[in-house]
C-alpha cells in the first residue's frame, strides 16, 4: 500500500531541480526527443524519491539528505590544457603512469584531445563522447540509459518503493537527468585489447562544482576487455561527483575493471555501476576508495545468462573523518552462474566504513554459488564499520554464504615481527598491507596490483624496497 | 655474555619468573629444562621484550648492556633473538618479504648497508639450502599452510639470516619428527660459534643428544633450582621432575 507522502524538500534538494530546469534545454541531446524525454522522466523520479536518507534501508548508514549541505553549480567546461604533471598531481605518478589508452574526461565533459581515440580504433575499439551519442541516439543505448537501478528480479516490484533498498535510484536519476558527458566504449565480437583502457576523471579546479558524468561499455561476444576508472580532484575547493558506469558483457566476454578514487579531502563522490553479464562471461571488479570525506559506491549486478563468474573486491582506506560505503545488489536471475565479494576496510582516526551486499537468487537460478564478506581492521578507537548482508533466496538448489570480521591489529603477530627487529610502525604498517593486500591480489594484472600496493604504501607512509 | 640477575616477571596478576638467576659466557650453549608450567616459555619472551609480561624486578645484561628497558625490535638489533615455539601466521605478507624487512631493519640499526633486492635473494638461496627448505616456500605468505617441520627450518632461517649474538630457542623440538628435529639441529650446530651464545629451552631430553649443551639448568617455579653439565639432561630423562614438582606425563 502507498501511503499518500507528504513531500518535504531540503534546499538541496530543490537546488537540484532548480538547476535541472535551468540547464535543460542546453544539456546534450536536449534536442533529440528520446534523449529528453528520459531526462525530464528521470528528473521527476528524482523529484518524487528526494535525496536517499537514513530511513531508507539501503542507505542506513549513509544518510545522504542529512550529510549534504547545499547543491554546487555544475561545472562549465573550461576547455583548458590539463598536462601530464597535472594529471599526476591528482592521481599519483603510479596510477597516472599506468601503461593503457587512456581516456580523459575533465570537468564533465569529454576531452578528446587527450584521449587515444585513433589508437583504440587501430585497436579494434570504438569510443565515443557521450554528448555526441545523446545527439544521435543509437536504439541498443536507449534501454541502458532508462535504467533506473530498480532491482530487476520482480520479487519485491509489489513493495512500496525504497523500503526494499532497490527500488528506483535517485542518484541515477539524478545523473540521466543531469550528465554532461563522458565516453561510450564498444568492443566487437572477439576484439582483445592489448592494453587496458582507462579512463580518468578530473574536476574541480577552483570554485565547488558539482560533475555528472557515464561511461557505457559493451563488450561483444568474446570480447577482451581491462578496464581503469580513476576519480581525481584538480586542487578545488569543493567537489561533488555523481558518476555513472554501465557494462553490457557480451557472451563469453573477460572484463577486467577497477575503480581508483582519489579525490581530495573535501569531495564527495557519488558512484553506480550497473552491470549486465550474459552467458559464461569473467567479470573481476576492484574499487580503491582512498578519498574525498564522502564515498558511496554503489554496484548492481545482473546476470543475465548461465555459467557466468563474477568477482568483486573492494578496499577503503579512511582516516579522520572519512566515511565510504559499498552497497552492492546482485541478482542472480539464471542458473549456473557464481558471484563473489571480499570488502576490506582499513579505518583509522574517526572514519566509517560501510559494507552491504544483497544477493538475489531468482527461483530459475539453481546451481547458484554465492559468497561475500566484509572485513574491517580498525586502527583506532573512533573508527567504525558498519555491514550488513542479505541474502533473498528464492532458489532450492544453491550454495550462498556471508561472513564478517571486524578487529584490530593482532598483538601477537606484532610481537613477532618486532622480535624480528622490524621497528613498531613499520610492523603495523606491515600487517595493514597485508590485510589489504588479500584484496589486492584479487587484481588479476600486474602492473595495477603494484601501482595499488603502492598508493597503500604511501599512504601508511612507508618506503617499499 | 648474558647475566640475568633476580629476575622477576608476572602476567596480569600471576608472578611466573620468582627471582631467577643465570649466567651464559660468551660461546656457550646452555639449556633450560623444567616441568611445564616452571616459567621457561616465560623467560624467553621476556628475554625478548613481549609486553604480555610484565618484570617487576631484576635485570638481564647482555654483553653488559641492560636490555630490559629496550623495545622487542632494538633487542633483535642489539643480537637478541627468539626462536619460537608457534612462529606466527602472517596471511598476505610473503615470506621473503618479511625477511628482507627484518634483515634490511636490523642491517640497518646496526648501522650496516642494506641489502639491495638482487644480493639478498642470494643470501636467502643460500641459507635455504643448507636448511633444505624449497625456495618456492619463500614465496607463500609467511607460515601460512607451513608443516611444523617447515615452520621451525623458517625460524632458524631467520635466525641464520638475522646473525644474532643470543639464541633463544624455545621448545624448538616440539611437534617435530626425528628427520625434521635433525635437520633443525644441524642449522643450529652451523650457527655455533665462539661469539655466540645459546639459551636451549626444552621440555624433553631428546633435542640435546643433538645440540649438546655445555651446560644444563632446571628450572621450577620461576627460578633455576639446579645446574649441571650435559649429563644431567639424562639423569632428568631417567627420573623425570617429580623432584621439582613437576607432574608425571
Amino acid at each position: 500500500m502507498d501511503l499518500p507522502v507528504q513531500q518535504f524538500r531540503s534546499e538541496i534538494e530543490q537546488e537540484l531541480l532548480d538547476s535541472f530546469a535551468a540547464l535543460h534545454d542546453a544539456l546534450p541531446g536536449a534536442q533529440n526527443d528520446r534523449v529528453a524525454k528520459l531526462r525530464s522522466d528521470a528528473m521527476e523520479r528524482y523529484a518524487s524519491l528526494g535525496l536517499p536518507h537514513r530511513r531508507i534501508e539501503a542507505w542506513k548508514y549513509t544518510d545522504l539528505r542529512a550529510r549534504l549541505g547545499e547543491a554546487y553549480p555544475m561545472v562549465r567546461p573550461s576547455g583548458r590544457p590539463i598536462d601530464q604533471a597535472e594529471i599526476e598531481k591528482g592521481l599519483g605518478p603510479r596510477v597516472a603512469n599506468l601503461d593503457s589508452y587512456r581516456v580523459v574526461i575533465a570537468e564533465g565533459e569529454f576531452r578528446s584531445e587527450l584521449s587515444d581515440v585513433q589508437a583504440l580504433k587501430e585497436a579494434g575499439a570504438e569510443l565515443r563522447s557521450l554528448a555526441e551519442t545523446l545527439e544521435h541516439l543509437p536504439d541498443d543505448l536507449g534501454p541502458l540509459l532508462a535504467e533506473t537501478g530498480e532491482q530487476r528480479s520482480g520479487f519485491e516490484a509489489a513493495r512500496p518503493t525504497g523500503r526494499s533498498g532497490a527500488g528506483p535510484d535517485p542518484i541515477i536519476a539524478l545523473n540521466m537527468a543531469l550528465m554532461t558527458g563522458g565516453a561510450v566504449l564498444r568492443l566487437g565480437d572477439g576484439v582483445s585489447l592489448d592494453k587496458p583502457v582507462h579512463v580518468i576523471h578530473l574536476d574541480g579546479a577552483g570554485e565547488p562544482v558539482s560533475s555528472v558524468t557515464r561511461l557505457i561499455v559493451v563488450t561483444g561476444k568474446g570480447a577482451s576487455l581491462d578496464l581503469i576508472e580513476s576519480y581525481a580532484g584538480l586542487g578545488g575547493r569543493g567537489l561533488q561527483r555523481n558518476a555513472l558506469t554501465q557494462i553490457v558483457a557480451g557472451a563469453d566476454s573477460h572484463i577486467e575493471h577497477t575503480k581508483i578514487q582519489r579525490e581530495e579531502d573535501e569531495a564527495v563522490h557519488l558512484s553506480n555501476w550497473l552491470l549486465t553479464l550474459h552467458e559464461n562471461v569473467r567479470y573481476n571488479g576492484f574499487q580503491y576508495t582512498n578519498g574525498g570525506e564522502l564515498a558511496r559506491n554503489d554496484v548492481r549486478v545482473l546476470f543475465e545468462g548461465e555459467g557466468t563468474v563474477m568477482n568483486f573486491s573492494a578496499a577503503s582506506l579512511l582516516k579522520s573523518r572519512q566515511h565510504a560505503d559499498t552497497t552492492m545488489v546482485i541478482e542472480h536471475l539464471v542458473p549456473h552462474c557464481t558471484s563473489r565479494e571480499l570488502y576490506k576496510a582499513v579505518l583509522d582516526d574517526e572514519s566509517r566504513g560501510v559494507f552491504q551486499a544483497k544477493v538475489i537468487v531468482a527461483r530459475d537460478a539453481q546451481k547458484t554459488d554465492g559468497k561475500q564478506m566484509g572485513q574491517a581492521l580498525l586502527l583506532s578507537e573512533g573508527a567504525e564499520f558498519d555491514t550488513k548482508p542479505e541474502l533473498e533466496i528464492f532458489a532450492d538448489d544453491v550454495v550462498c554464504g556471508h561472513g564478517a570480521t571486524s578487529g584490530q591489529i593482532d598483538e601477537d603477530l606484532l610481537f613477532y615481527l618486532e622480535a624480528r627487529g622490524i621497528p613498531e610502525p613499520q610492523a603495523r604498517a606491515l600487517l595493514v598491507q597485508a590485510f589489504v593486500g588479500e584484496a589486492l591480489e584479487q587484481i588479476d594484472r600486474e602492473p595495477l596490483r603494484d601501482a595499488l600496493t603502492g598508493v597503500t604504501a604511501d599512504w601508511l607512509g612507508v618506503k617499499l624496497d | 655474555m648474558l647475566e640475568i640477575k633476580n629476575l622477576h616477571a608476572r602476567i596480569e596478576e600471576k608472578e611466573i619468573l620468582k627471582g631467577l638467576d643465570l649466567t651464559i659466557p660468551t660461546g656457550e650453549v646452555h639449556a633450560i629444562m623444567g616441568p611445564n608450567g616452571s616459567g621457561k616459555s616465560t623467560l624467553a619472551y621476556v628475554l625478548a621484550g613481549n609486553e604480555n609480561y610484565e618484570v617487576t624486578e631484576g635485570s638481564v645484561k647482555w654483553n653488559g648492556e641492560e636490555i630490559l628497558d629496550m623495545e622487542p625490535d632494538e633487542r633483535a638489533a642489539t643480537g637478541v633473538f627468539l626462536a619460537f615455539q608457534y612462529p606466527m601466521e602472517i596471511p598476505g605478507v610473503a615470506t621473503m618479504t618479511f625477511l628482507r624487512t627484518a634483515v634490511n631493519a636490523v642491517r640497518k640499526a646496526r648501522g650496516m648497508e642494506e641489502y639491495s633486492t638482487p644480493e639478498f635473494m642470494k643470501v636467502v638461496r643460500e641459507k635455504a639450502n643448507e636448511l633444505q627448505i624449497n625456495p618456492e616456500m619463500l614465496k607463500r605468505p609467511l607460515n601460512v599452510g607451513f608443516s611444523g617441520g617447515e615452520k621451525k627450518r623458517n625460524e632458524i632461517l631467520q635466525m641464520s639470516l638475522l646473525e644474532p649474538s643470543l639464541c633463544v630457542l624455545d621448545e624448538t623440538d616440539s611437534g617435530l619428527d626425528i628427520d625434521a628435529l635433525r635437520i633443525v639441529a644441524e642449522g643450529v650446530n652451523a650457527l655455533r660459534s665462539e661469539k655466540r651464545s645459546m639459551l636451549v629451552i626444552t621440555h624433553y631430553q631428546r633435542l640435546l643428544n643433538y645440540i649438546v649443551p655445555d651446560r644444563v639448568h632446571v628450572m621450577a617455579d620461576g627460578k633455576v633450582v639446579r645446574s649441571g653439565d650435559a649429563d644431567l639432561a639424562l639423569e632428568l630423562e631417567e627420573t623425570g621432575y617429580a623432584e621439582f614438582g613437576g607432574k608425571a606425563a
